[in-house]
């Protein structure tokens, strides 16, 4: 039997706050993160990457930094009580290690939490490679300030990076489960295209019936239901939350138990098709719910 | 097969010392009468005088064995040392080592 371990605890620390479980009374507040990842050595300072992550309050902040040698990936979350507030880290490791007899490179993989307490405004430091040795010539390090305010109603996560010359490959994104998703469908009939309708629908909510503009003139009746998707198989895909924006649309007739197809994919309008009986098929796009 | 393999394999043993009471008994019976194995015991022990007289000790008890000198242990020794430390050197290089803790190359977060 696999047990319980801490980085166990910690992926579900950061992963229970992304659905937004202990802000989810708390809409009003719009999370950032500040992101500068900065390399110093003896008398030199210089900020490889600067950019900031911000959304709902239950906003989690990917950041990935990149070398030849080594990947560090990690999915940061806040949750809080009161004042304070827990940063919350999933850490995902890889060192290049060697070289096999083969020629081709041998790494090492590791994934791990830390948790830091701190205050709004506060700035974490982060050092991904490990603190520095007191002898080290050169040392590298991610400064994080957690950060919220009023919010206005804004939903959107936003993302700003501006890179710096370096080395380092650095990613920063905003990883959200969305709250509700906005389905687009149009069914398509040889050439002939009826007029799409947009469904807001939320993701494990209840089953919706809807009538869909057909070409031929007869409107088709379909029951829709919207899911998350299976948690990721890899230790990676479920560390990283790599799935946090994926939906899936399940199309049944009604009253039927039996779907007519399944279709998942991101919030990103790229359309996804699912053939119905009678040689027609439905094209589905998913796209973020607009600003509130 | 020959009858006086197996005598002669016991003679052999008696003379390496390896025998009981009982197998010496049924030997020294056998070789009163046989004179063929009694022959080729004396030939055996002629053989191992002259081994030991080749070795430089005429009255040793048995057959003295070839001594490695101890300056020829110490020296293979030390070569094997110093192969084995070159391999492993040139294996950390190629291959890399356990290298140090895991905490040390984990991320860490101060608060600053």
């Amino acid at each position: 039997m696999r047990r319980f371990s801490c980085a166990d605890l910690g992926l579900v620390c950061v992963v229970a706050l992304l659905p937004g479980s202990v802000f989810a009374q708390s809409p009003q507040h719009r999370l950032t993160y500040d992101v500068a990842v900065v390399r110093a050595g003896i008398g030199v300072r210089q900020v490889l990457a600067a950019g900031h992550v911000s959304g709902p309050i239950e906003t989690g902040l990917r950041l990935s930094l990149r070398s030849d040698t080594a990947e560090v990936e990690a999915l940061f979350g806040v949750f809080s009580e009161s004042d304070t507030v827990t940063l919350a880290a999933e850490f995902f490791a890889k060192r290049r290690l060697a070289t096999s007899r083969r020629g081709l490179p041998l790494w090492e993989q590791d994934s791990y939490a830390r948790f830091v307490q701190l205050e709004w405004g506060d700035t974490a430091r982060v050092y991904p490679l490990g603190p520095p040795r007191p002898d080290a010539a050169e040392s590298l390090w991610v400064d994080l300030v957690v950060s919220r305010s009023p919010a206005g109603g804004e939903t959107r996560p936003a993302e700003t990076l501006s890179l710096g010359t370096g080395p380092l490959e650095v990613v920063l994104e905003a990883v959200v489960r969305p709250r509700r998703a906005v389905v687009g469908l149009g069914v398509v009939r040889g050439r002939s295209i009826g007029p799409p309708r947009r469904f807001d629908l939320i993701p494990d909510g209840a089953n919706r019936q809807i009538s869909l503009p057909h070409p031929s003139g007869m409107p088709l009746v379909l029951e829709l239901g919207l899911t998350r998707p299976e948690p990721g198989r890899s230790s990676r895909d479920r560390t990283l939350a790599l799935d946090a924006d994926i939906v899936c649309l399940r199309v049944s007739q009604p009253d039927s138990t039996d779907p007519l197809g399944v279709v998942c994919g991101r919030l990103n309008n790229v359309s996804r098709r699912i053939p119905l009986p009678g040689g027609d098929t439905l094209v589905a796009t998913f796209a973020w719910p607009g600003a509130r | 097969m020959d009858v006086h393999a197996d005598w002669l394999r016991h003679i052999d043993a008696e003379l390496e010392g390896e025998l009981t009471l009982v197998e010496q008994t049924a030997l020294a019976r056998h070789l009163a009468a046989c004179p063929h194995c009694a022959g080729a015991r004396a030939s055996s022990l002629e053989m191992r005088v002259a081994m030991a007289q080749a070795a430089g000790e005429p009255n040793a008890h048995v057959v003295p064995r070839p001594a490695t000198p101890r300056r020829s242990v110490a020296l293979w020794a030390g070569v094997a040392l110093l192969i084995g430390a070159a391999v492993g050197w040139g294996a950390h290089e190629r291959w890399g080592g356990p290298g140090g803790a895991v905490e040390d190359g984990r991320a860490a977060i101060f608060v600053r």
